[in-house]
C-alpha cells in the first residue's frame, strides 16, 4: 500500500461510562474509496467526528498525510483538506444554493474570491448537478437535493479527503444510483472518500475496502465481499444463527 | 445592482449633508431630538452587527457605551482634547469585548445572551465603586467642553455611517460568514469558517462603534453616572429596537430606532407617563412576536407586497 492519507491509530471515544469507539485502527489510501458499515449505535458517526474534530477523541490518533488532526478545531481540520457531510441536513436555509457553495469556497481551504470563486461554485454546481438551482432558497430543495448540496459545499473547501455521512439515506433508488455515480466521478477526480453507509448494496458496490464496526469496535475489514461473509458481520447484522439453532 | 449602490450613496450622501446644515435652519429643540434619534440608530445598528448579522443576542451593551463615555470623562478632565478621547474610548470598548468575547462566545443562543446581561451588570457595579470614576454619583465633565454644533454633527454623521456600514458587511464575504454562522454555526464550521474569531471580530467593531457614541454621549449630557450609562434597562432598550423593526436587515434597526427615539421624546412630555418607557418597549416587543417577527419592516415589506398584489390582480 502507498503512504496513506488517512491513518487512524488506537482510536477511542469515551462518553462517560460509554465506550463510543473502541481502538478502532485503520489506513486509507489515495484514491480509495473506504466505507464504514455497522449496525445503528455502532459508532461510525462518532468516529467521523473524530476524525473531522467535532469530538476529541479519548486516546489515539487521527494523521492526514502524516499529520496529526485530533486536537484541531473543526474548521482547521476542514483548511489542512479533510471535511465532511452531515447526515442530517445542515443548510444555511436563508441562504441560495450558491451562497450555500460560496461559503465553503471563500473559507475552506481554496480562500477564493471574486470571478476566480464564481467560477469555482458553477463548476461545483455543475458537476453535483444543482446548476439550475443555484439561485432558489436552500430551504426549497428537496432532500436529495440537499443531499447534493452538503457534497457541493463540502467540495468547495478544496478538500483531499471527503467524509460522506449518509449521503443515500433517504434516497429513492434513481437518486441512489445518481448519488453512486457522483461518488465514483469524485474519486476519479483525485478524492480520498470515505464513506459511512447503511445501504449495503450501495457501500459494497462503491468501496475497495470496508470497515465494520459493532459497539464500537471493529469485527471486520478488508475487501467487501469478504468482510461481510465474516461470520462476526453476519451475527451482528443477522443475529447469531448458531446459538438460535442450539436453542 | 449597481445603479442600486449607487442611489444608496447618494441617498446617504444627502442625508449626512442635509444633517450637516442642519444646525443653521433647525432649531435647538429639534436637533436635540435628532440626535437623541441619531444616538439611537447607532445604538441599534451597531448591536444588530452582532445581534442581527450573528445572530449572537447580547443584553450587555451598555458597557461599551459606558466605557466610551467614562473614557471621555476621565481623560477631559486631565485637558485630553475629544480627537483623542473619542477614538481611545471606542479602542478600549472593542478591547474589553475582545476579553469578555472568548469566554462568552464559548456559550450558545441564551447561555451566551444570560452571560452577556452578567458582564453588562458586572461593569455597572465595578464603576460604581470606583472613587476615580466618581463611584455612584459619576463625574461632570470639565466646563467648556461642550460644542454643541460639532456634537451634533458628530453623532449623526456616525449615525449615517452606521448604515453605510451595515449595508457594506451585509453585502461583504466577512457578512456572509455571519449568515453562515446564524444558521448554523456547526455548518459553518464544517465549511472552515473560524466561527470564535468571528464573533469576536464583529463583537469588536460594535463595541467600538458604541464607545465612540458614548464619548458623544458624556459630550452632550456633560456628566456620566453609572445609573445613565451602565443601566440595565439601556441594554435592554438596545435589544428591543433592532428586534422591533427587523432584525438582521439593514434598515430595521433604523426604523426600530427612529420609532423608539420618538417614543422616548413623547413620552418625556407626559410627566405621568415618565417612567413607563419598558412598560410601552414591552408591549410592542410581545405585538411584535406575536403579529410580525420579522418587524416593522416585515410589515412595511408584507404591506407593500400587498399592495403590488392587489394592483396586478385586481386590475
Amino acid at each position: 500500500m502507498p503512504e496513506p492519507v488517512v491513518a487512524v491509530r488506537a482510536l477511542t471515544k469515551r462518553f462517560g461510562g460509554l465506550v463510543a469507539v473502541k481502538s478502532v485502527s485503520f489506513e486509507v489510501a489515495p484514491g480509495e474509496i473506504f466505507g464504514v458499515i455497522g449496525p445503528n449505535g455502532a459508532g461510525k458517526t462518532t468516529l467521523f467526528s473524530c476524525l473531522t474534530g467535532a469530538q476529541r477523541p479519548t486516546s489515539g490518533s487521527v494523521h492526514l498525510r502524516g499529520a496529526r488532526l485530533d486536537g484541531l478545531p473543526v474548521w482547521a481540520v476542514a483548511h489542512r483538506g479533510l471535511v465532511r457531510t452531515h447526515q442530517i441536513v445542515r443548510p444555511f436555509r436563508e441562504m441560495s444554493v450558491a451562497d450555500n457553495v460560496a461559503i465553503g469556497a471563500r473559507f475552506g481551504r481554496g480562500h477564493r474570491r471574486g470571478a476566480d470563486e464564481r467560477g469555482r461554485i458553477q463548476e461545483i454546481l455543475a458537476r453535483t448537478g444543482l446548476a439550475a438551482r443555484a439561485g432558489s432558497l436552500a430551504a426549497t430543495l428537496t432532500l436529495g437535493e440537499l443531499k447534493r448540496l452538503e457534497i457541493a459545499r463540502a467540495l468547495a473547501t478544496e478538500p483531499d479527503v471527503l467524509c460522506l455521512d449518509e449521503i443515500m439515506g433517504g434516497l429513492n433508488p434513481a437518486e441512489i444510483n445518481a448519488a453512486m455515480a457522483l461518488v465514483r466521478a469524485l474519486r476519479d477526480s483525485g478524492l480520498t472518500i470515505l464513506l459511512i453507509e447503511h445501504h449495503v448494496h450501495a457501500v459494497v458496490g462503491l468501496s475497495d475496502r470496508i470497515l465494520v464496526l459493532n459497539f464500537g469496535e471493529t469485527i471486520a475489514a478488508g475487501r467487501p465481499e469478504e468482510a461481510l461473509r465474516d461470520p462476526a458481520v453476519v451475527a451482528a447484522y443477522f443475529g447469531d444463527t448458531r446459538e438460535e439453532a442450539a436453542v | 445592482m449597481t445603479s442600486k449602490k449607487a442611489l444608496e450613496a447618494t441617498g446617504l450622501l444627502a442625508v449626512a449633508v442635509a444633517l450637516f446644515f442642519a444646525p443653521s435652519f433647525l432649531e435647538r429643540g429639534t436637533l436635540n431630538d435628532v440626535w437623541s434619534v441619531a444616538l439611537a440608530v447607532v445604538l441599534a445598528s451597531s448591536w444588530n452587527l452582532l445581534g442581527g448579522f450573528a445572530g449572537q443576542v447580547s443584553i450587555g451593551y451598555s458597557a461599551f457605551l459606558g466605557i466610551g463615555a467614562y473614557t471621555t470623562v476621565l481623560l477631559a478632565l486631565n485637558g485630553t482634547p475629544p480627537v483623542l478621547t473619542l477614538p481611545l474610548g471606542a479602542l478600549l470598548a472593542a478591547a474589553f469585548s475582545v476579553i469578555i468575547g472568548y469566554p462568552t462566545f464559548r456559550l450558545r443562543g441564551p447561555y451566551f445572551t444570560i452571560a452577556t446581561i452578567g458582564v453588562g451588570e458586572a461593569v455597572r457595579v465595578v464603576a460604581s465603586s470606583l472613587s476615580f470614576a466618581g463611584g455612584a454619583s459619576g463625574l461632570r465633565m470639565p466646563a467648556g467642553s461642550f460644542d454643541f454644533e460639532s456634537n451634533f454633527r458628530a453623532m449623526t454623521l456616525l449615525a449615517v455611517a452606521l448604515v453605510w456600514i451595515a449595508l457594506a458587511v451585509s453585502r461583504s464575504a466577512f457578512g456572509s460568514a455571519l449568515a453562515a454562522v446564524k444558521q448554523d454555526i456547526d455548518a459553518a464550521e464544517a465549511l472552515g469558517v473560524n466561527s470564535t474569531r468571528l464573533k469576536v471580530t464583529v463583537h469588536a467593531l460594535s463595541a467600538a462603534l458604541v464607545g465612540l457614541a458614548g464619548g458623544l454621549f458624556a459630550i452632550n449630557f456633560q456628566y456620566v453616572s453609572p445609573g445613565s450609562v451602565f443601566d440595565f434597562r439601556l441594554s435592554l432598550t438596545i435589544v428591543l429596537m433592532p428586534i422591533v423593526g427587523g432584525v438582521g436587515t439593514v434598515a430595521g434597526p433604523v426604523l426600530g430606532a427612529i420609532l423608539f427615539g420618538w417614543l422616548q421624546l413623547k413620552l418625556l412630555e407626559i410627566p405621568a407617563l415618565l417612567d413607563s418607557s419598558l412598560f410601552v418597549y414591552g408591549a410592542l416587543l410581545i405585538a411584535v412576536m406575536l403579529f410580525e417577527p420579522k418587524g416593522l419592516l416585515g410589515l412595511v415589506r408584507r404591506l407593500s407586497a400587498r399592495r403590488l398584489r392587489r394592483f396586478y390582480v385586481d386590475a
